[in-house]
């Protein structure tokens, strides 16, 4: 009870500080709401659905008949795909998609070569079908694309086993009934959604291209709830400065109680900033031009998207209480956080999507803490991620959090040794 | 009782001690003072009394108690108000003190009467909802001084109460320490101004480098067993004179523009007064046979109190 009035007071105090710090505030809702507006419209174009360089494909050939080896090859003539070459089975081929590692995995199924060679009427048997395994976060005009790619290599591989045919035999009825029965090429396409992301190296990298808003909604989200380092460390170095730690402390206050004040309330107004501008991607962004933001409709992935804020927020406010701790001046918190904060997000693919930096570049975002975020992001609002998919970049988030925090209380070893 | 028994502080354990033996008795419901110069010790030794710090060697004992056994049976029965303004400007007084009440854990209706108390003690209710930074200097003291009595402490520790204040909130501050010292309240009080001191305590210690060089009862403190001799002077004392003369008087001490001896012989003035006047100093005042609390300051430690 004692403590809960303690808690009490301190949620207030900061609560009331923020509230009527008005530069805090505006780097908190106002900074972040206009580059997401200004961003989402000024970038539309820059992430019209396209292919990327480094799209491509896999075959899983369960037939390994020489008909399916002809396909293999006519399909590594496209230029523009990458080729991934053959998958052992189709279950190494669904986590190859799901971790975004490639874009479509084509199964041909037993019975392809026969089906080749067949002259039967399509609609007396279908025979096996050609699948195609395809990553849902590319562009639908890019499926279709590869889709019709195949279809076509497939046919022209029919024509050219008729052709031999006739040649064989001179038969001209049998190119009569081929020409009116003969199965059309048909690829069905599967979606493959994400499950179980990650890859054993732990560096998974979804291929994803998100649509401006999806890129600049999140990013500009993260880049802003790292910015309660402001209002965090000016409150934080004035108690230091003016010895209102140290009443603190004559009063029994603890550190740990002290940095409890803190991370709630600036959780929950990282949370209100996650809602405000998810609001803006849904309702500004369009009045505005852009696209409206699409959440994922399932409570599953909701649930995660949630849970990727409530790590954000953690280590944002960790973070900040770091620099808090390092600062002796809240010019100097600013300065630092600030800069921090921007090489961060320069870095971690927030000013500039990590999928437009060259490949030898991209690596690097995996330093930044606000690419684990931007990652866990996108892996529940691209793929529909449940909260399984977002445990690396959250429990990322987490340890940097908790580190963070070590070393603030650390720094802090005097105030602490004076609650004793 | 506040028992302060052969206390020794050292913030690393190369450097010389911040606090090197001090041993203090405090009286229950006295008006203690505590003067030294900057870095003699002060702060140290009210931070280890608030619990601040940890004791490294001695002991702190408070009516039979030690420290930590007293803080945690009686945890807002020790208050700290420190010379800077600990509180939080962007908060109005009313805010300040709600908070600082609530941070001790006080009931709600109990935090509701003793922020009511503390408003009218300090004289805050013309500006309880004004914002605590937008505050003059008198005002700020006197919020500094309210917070700390939130807790109905029976130790009050105040460091500097009246830096930067003006004469009316001064006075002001120093009736209202007056009076928690007559409601029965312990109070231990470090200013720079010895008149304060004086006016306001009743036993008082001097600490330098970390030692107590005197302490007792204020009378005590006074009463001077030599006569001594103290001359203002027009103009500041060179220091090839001063340095001289502490060389050949012993008891020598000066400040800018004064200067000391005790004992005084009585035979060495003309010799001092031709020395001056050949250094182009002229004396303004002189006085004899009496000191006050700078006097005897400047004597025990040899410098003034703001060196």
């Amino acid at each position: 009870m004692n403590t809960l009035i303690r808690l009490a007071a301190l949620w207030r105090k900061e609560t009331l500080a923020l509230l009527r710090d008005r530069h805090g505030l505006a780097a908190l809702f106002l900074m972040p709401a206009i580059f997401i507006l200004v961003m989402s419209l000024a970038l539309r174009d820059a992430f019209v659905p396209g292919m990327p360089a480094d799209l491509g494909y896999a075959i899983v050939d369960i037939d390994r008949s020489e008909a399916s080896q002809a396909l293999e090859q006519q399909l590594a003539g496209i230029d523009v795909l990458r080729e991934f070459g053959v998958l052992e089975s189709e279950s190494v081929a669904r986590e190859a998609v799901a971790s975004g590692r490639i874009a479509f995995v084509l199964v041909i199924p037993q019975g392809f070569a026969a089906q080749m060679a067949s002259t039967r009427s399509a609609t007396a048997d279908p025979g096996p079908t050609l699948r195609m395994l395809a990553d849902p976060t590319v562009p639908l005009a890019v499926r279709n694309g590869f889709r019709q790619q195949v279809e076509a290599e497939v046919t022209r591989l029919q024509l050219t086993g008729l052709l031999g045919r006739i040649g064989r035999s001179l038969m001209i009825p049998e190119l009569h009934e081929l020409a009116s029965n003969a199965p059309p090429p048909q690829v069905l396409t599967e979606a493959v959604r994400g499950t179980g992301v990650g890859d054993e190296a732990g560096n998974a990298t979804p291929q994803a291209l998100p649509s401006s808003v999806q890129q600049n909604v999140p990013a500009w989200l993260i880049f802003s709830m790292f910015f309660v380092v402001v209002p965090i460390s000016a409150v934080f170095i004035a108690e230091r400065q003016h010895g209102t730690l140290q009443r603190l402390a004559t009063q029994q206050v603890s550190f740990g109680l002290i940095l409890a004040g803190k991370l709630l309330p600036f959780f929950v107004v990282n949370q209100v900033q996650a809602v405000v501008m998810v609001l803006v991607g849904q309702h500004l962004v369009p009045l505005a031009g852009g696209e409206a933001l699409v959440l994922p409709a399932s409570a599953a992935s909701l649930f995660a998207l949630w849970l990727m804020a409530a790590a954000v927020s953690l280590a944002a406010v960790a973070w900040a209480l770091l620099i808090a701790s390092v600062a002796r001046t809240s010019e100097q918190a600013t300065v630092i956080g600030g800069v921090g904060n921007i090489l961060m997000g320069a870095i971690g693919g927030i000013m500039v999507p990590k999928f437009v930096m060259p490949a030898t570049m991209q690596p690097l975002t995996q330093i930044s803490p606000m690419a684990w975020a931007l990652d866990g992001f996108h892996r529940v609002m691209l793929r529909d991620g449940v909260a399984t998919d977002i445990l690396p970049p959250a429990i990322a988030l987490v340890s940097f959090a908790l580190a963070a925090l070590g070393v603030a209380i650390l720094l802090n070893r005097r105030a602490l040794r004076a609650t004793r | 009782m506040i028992v302060v028994h052969d206390l020794v502080h050292r913030y690393r354990p190369d450097a010389s001690p911040a606090l090197d033996g001090v041993t203090l008795q405090i009286e229950r419901g006295s008006l203690f003072g505590l003067l030294g110069p900057n870095g003699a010790g002060k702060t140290t030794l009210i931070s280890l009394v608030a619990g601040l710090l940890a004791a490294q060697l001695g002991r702190i004992t408070i009516d039979g108690q030690p420290l930590a056994d007293f803080r945690s049976t009686q945890p807002n029965a020790i208050a700290l108000v420190p010379q800077d303004y600990a509180f939080y400007p962007m908060l109005t007084v009313a805010e300040n003190l709600a908070f600082f009440a609530g941070v001790q854990g006080l009931a709600r209706s109990l935090q509701t009467e003793r922020c009511a108390a503390a408003i009218h003690f300090a004289r805050l209710e013309g500006v309880a909802r004004q914002l605590a930074g937008e505050l003059s200097g008198g005002l700020r003291r006197r919020l500094n001084l309210a917070i700390g009595l939130l807790g109905d402490p029976a130790l009050l520790l105040l460091d500097e109460p009246t830096v930067g204040v003006d004469p009316q909130s001064r006075h002001f501050l120093l009736d209202a320490i007056r009076d928690l010292g007559e409601a029965g309240k312990t109070v231990i009080y470090t200013s720079h101004y010895m008149d304060e001191v004086e006016a306001l305590c009743d036993r008082v210690a001097i600490i330098d480098h970390g030692k107590v060089l005197v302490q007792g009862r204020l009378t005590d403190v006074l009463r001077d067993e030599a006569p001594a001799l103290t001359l203002r002077l027009d103009r500041a004392l060179p220091s090839t004179l001063a340095d001289d003369w502490a060389v050949r008087y012993p008891g020598f001490a000066h400040t800018r523009d004064s200067i000391r001896l005790h004992p005084f012989v009585a035979e060495a003035l003309p010799g001092l007064l031709a020395e001056l006047q050949a250094a182009d100093c002229q004396p303004r005042a002189l006085s004899f046979g009496t000191q006050n609390l700078e006097e005897v300051f400047m004597r025990l430690t040899r410098r003034s109190l703001r060196d």
